[in-house]
């Protein structure tokens, strides 16, 4: 190594070529990842100007086009609010990449969990089949997913954005009440860190339960009020696919911003990424999906439905 | 894909003929005794797993009409009719299908009913207990009911066409005992049902048939029901639920059926049912064939459920299907056509249990990322999600209820009202 982060550099300029690293590297990669994250905050201090970003879901080739947008790290700083596995076909690549960046420049990007960071979650949606497909064995998988449990669940920008995955929890008054909570464990199926990472807003008043099976909905009197006990402008969040890549909720106390632009390679929409100036000005930048070089067809199997 | 055809499974032991067991040629002298093995298969009654046998027949009010639209006998007869558990005979086995003269038919269907649909009932034994305690939910199935104060129903089998019957629930049912109510019922067509027309499987024919049998059943005050569809008949729960006419309407569950691999698959469809074994010499034999090849994992499954979707087809002495799907291809993409928009939909809460792998379509994609329903994705299962694990399945449809608890003062969440309350 010629410099002290020669290697890590030479990772990198792999990775963004859409490269896997190996097994050995990998593991390497996480151990460094861990001692970084471990020392962060369940509500994690960040300082503008930083660009926050939504949902990537393995889409790789969007992430490198959010890059190119939205400018390279460390050139720009980032919070990512999770779901950077799942669904899409490089689920491998883009966490590695996102983790390694980490590793690289610790104080210029942050992630944050999202509920597909979990080993059930990822054993259904297929970020655990892509790990078995792309190393022959499940040991990537667990490095990351043991990994998962470290990543802060939420962050703070300059104390009055407020940026989580999923949403409020009825469990859940203050900031402090997560800051005083263990996060390293799997994702539970229910309770404070459980609602953090699945609820969504909703036009309803009051809390209501969940459509989606965990979380809870909360309405605009909900938001208002956190906002006011804990002083906060705005709730930024991610978890939900909106058409535009951004949408507004709540009178504008609440921001959803979604960067898998295209879902699933097949849901039409657009992605937005969310720039916070020094001066906590917002711009929104939407883009559309990279241009595709023949990415994998998927074959499904075709169910009987009269049998 | 297609599946392997399924015609020529040889049996597991030499029977001294050469060609296919499954052909009516092949068919030996019943009763068919040739095999120890088939004790294994032998067909097991459905007592075990339901308290009560109902016939529903459909009255010929308002309701009615569209049926009688397509029923030129008309009907005014309205007779309900609880029977006791029978005993499966092996001299009557053959009975089992959809012959008059089995179970409970006193009178000539034609002449009184347009339409009977057959239910069941489990848990009916714990329905007081159920009331008074903790539980959940009291369920019906018809293949769904439910809420906290109570009633689960599950239109069950309703939905499940051709092999599957009411008694594709059985197992659920049984699982569900003392936590959910559930009525299962057999779908136009299939099972003991039998209307005047049974080839009409119309998704608006089917949608009629299971509100007429809700309504004939509760009257205008039904219990909270949670409506549970499997395949074809998720598509008729989805429609169901969409109509908005069922009062106290509270879940919906459909069972491993999407829009966008339905309508896909549709066009292979008549191979796929010309593929599979068309005669089986005994109701043990079939029985076998649905576990070896066949669409089901769970035997005991298919010893309840296999019997009656089956006739014996005496020209040709023989068992084979009760309900001649290959004859109804006009009505299959009605089934599915616009399936995801019109679940997405229904004001009710949904879950989607989906066997294998995930294999959403673009409408249902956008719907569960943007968390209007909940999915789940059982591994290691079948089509027949109901009857391959069934425990697992009570277990979903179970938690499904508790979660969505709701109360008489709507959605309750103890604990936080009070926290947050102002």
């Amino acid at each position: 190594m010629s410099s002290p982060h020669g290697g890590l550099d030479d990772q990198i300029e792999r990775l963004m070529q859409c490269k896997p690293l190996p097994e050995p590297e990998v593991r390497a990669l996480c151990e460094k990842a861990k001692e970084i994250l471990m020392e962060e905050s369940n509500v994690q201090p960040v300082k503008s100007p930083v660009t926050i970003c939504g949902d990537i879901h393995g889409q790789f080739h969007d992430l490198a086009e959010l890059f190119r947008i939205g400018g390279k790290c460390p050139d720009t700083n980032y919070l990512f609010m999770g779901d950077y596995v799942d669904r899409g076909y490089y689920s491998v690549e883009t966490v590695t990449l996102l983790v390694a960046l980490k590793v690289r420049y610790p104080q210029r990007i942050t992630i944050l969990r999202g509920n597909h960071e979990s080993r059930q979650i990822t054993q259904v949606y297929g970020f655990y089949d892509e790990c078995l497909r792309k190393y022959g064995n499940a040991n990537v998988w667990k490095t990351f997913t043991d990994l998962f449990d470290y990543f802060p669940l939420t962050a703070l920008v300059e104390s009055e954005i407020f940026c989580l995955h999923g949403g409020l929890s009825p469990s859940i008054e203050t900031l402090d009440n997560i800051r005083n909570f263990d996060r390293v464990q799997e994702v539970p199926h229910e309770g404070p860190m459980c609602d953090l990472l699945w609820s969504d807003p909703d036009d309803r008043c009051g809390w209501g339960i969940s459509p989606r099976g965990a979380g809870y909905t909360f309405g605009q009197d909900i938001s208002e009020q956190f906002n006011h006990t804990n002083n906060l402008r705005l709730i930024a969040r991610a978890h939900q696919l909106v058409m535009e890549g951004f949408n507004w909720a709540h009178e504008q106390k609440v921001v959803t911003i979604f960067s898998a632009p295209n879902y699933c390679y097949r849901c039409g929409n657009m992605a937005s990424i969310l720039e916070v100036d020094d001066c906590r000005e917002h711009t929104f930048i939407q883009f559309e999906p990279a241009p595709r070089r023949g990415e994998p067809d998927v074959t499904r199997r075709t169910p009987d439905y009269f049998l | 894909m297609e599946p392997a055809p399924l015609s020529s499974l040889k049996e597991e032991e030499p029977t001294g003929e050469d060609s296919s067991a499954f052909s009516a040629a092949a068919v030996p002298p019943r009763p068919a005794t040739h095999s120890h093995s088939l004790h294994k298969y032998a067909p097991l009654d459905w007592s075990s797993y339901f308290d009560e046998e109902r016939r529903v027949a459909i009255p010929g009010t308002d309701d009615v009409r569209a049926l009688g639209k397509q029923n030129p006998q008309g009907l005014q007869c309205v007779h309900s009719r609880i029977g006791g558990p029978r005993r499966v005979l092996p001299a009557r086995r053959r009975l089992l299908g959809v012959s008059p003269r089995c179970g409970l038919l006193p009178v000539n269907p034609l002449t009184c009913f347009t339409g009977e649909l057959r239910v069941a009932l489990a848990s009916l034994l714990n329905f007081q207990s159920t009331r008074s305690g903790d539980f959940p939910p009291l369920g019906h199935m018809l293949n769904a009911e439910m809420l906290q104060s109570n009633c689960f129903r599950f239109v069950p089998e309703t939905f499940a066409i051709d092999l599957y019957s009411w008694l594709s629930f059985a197992l659920a049912a049984n699982q569900m005992k003392g936590k959910a109510r559930v009525v299962a019922m057999d779908l136009r067509g299939h099972g003991k049902s039998t209307t005047s027309n049974d080839l009409d499987l119309s998704i608006e024919t089917l949608t009629n048939d299971v509100i007429a049998v809700i309504r004939t059943m509760y009257g205008n005050s039904p219990p909270a029901i949670i409506l549970v569809g499997h395949s074809m008949g998720g598509s008729v729960a989805v429609h169901v639920a969409a109509r908005k006419e069922i009062r106290n309407l509270h879940g919906l569950v459909v069972v491993d059926v999407v829009e966008g691999t339905a309508m896909a698959s549709l066009v292979h469809m008549q191979k796929i049912l010309s593929n599979r074994a068309q005669h089986f010499p005994s109701i043990e034999k079939a029985i076998e064939w649905s576990v070896k090849g066949g669409p089901l994992r769970n035997t005991e499954s298919a010893r309840v459920s296999i019997p009656s979707t089956l006739k014996y087809d005496e020209s040709r002495e023989c068992y084979t299907y009760r309900t001649p799907l290959e004859q109804t291809e006009k009505y299959w993409k009605g089934w599915y056509e616009g399936l995801s928009e019109k679940f997405l939909s229904c004001p009710v809460q949904k879950i989607l249990l989906l066997a294998g792998t995930d294999r959403l379509d673009r409408a249902l994609t956008i719907g569960q990322m943007q968390g209007k329903f909940q999915m789940v994705v059982i591994r290691h299962t079948g089509h027949a999600i109901q009857e391959d694990v069934p425990e697992e399945f009570a277990s979903h449809i179970l938690n499904f209820i508790s979660r969505n608890k709701i109360g008489p003062n709507g959605v309750e969440i103890p604990g936080l009202i009070k926290k947050w309350g102002h």
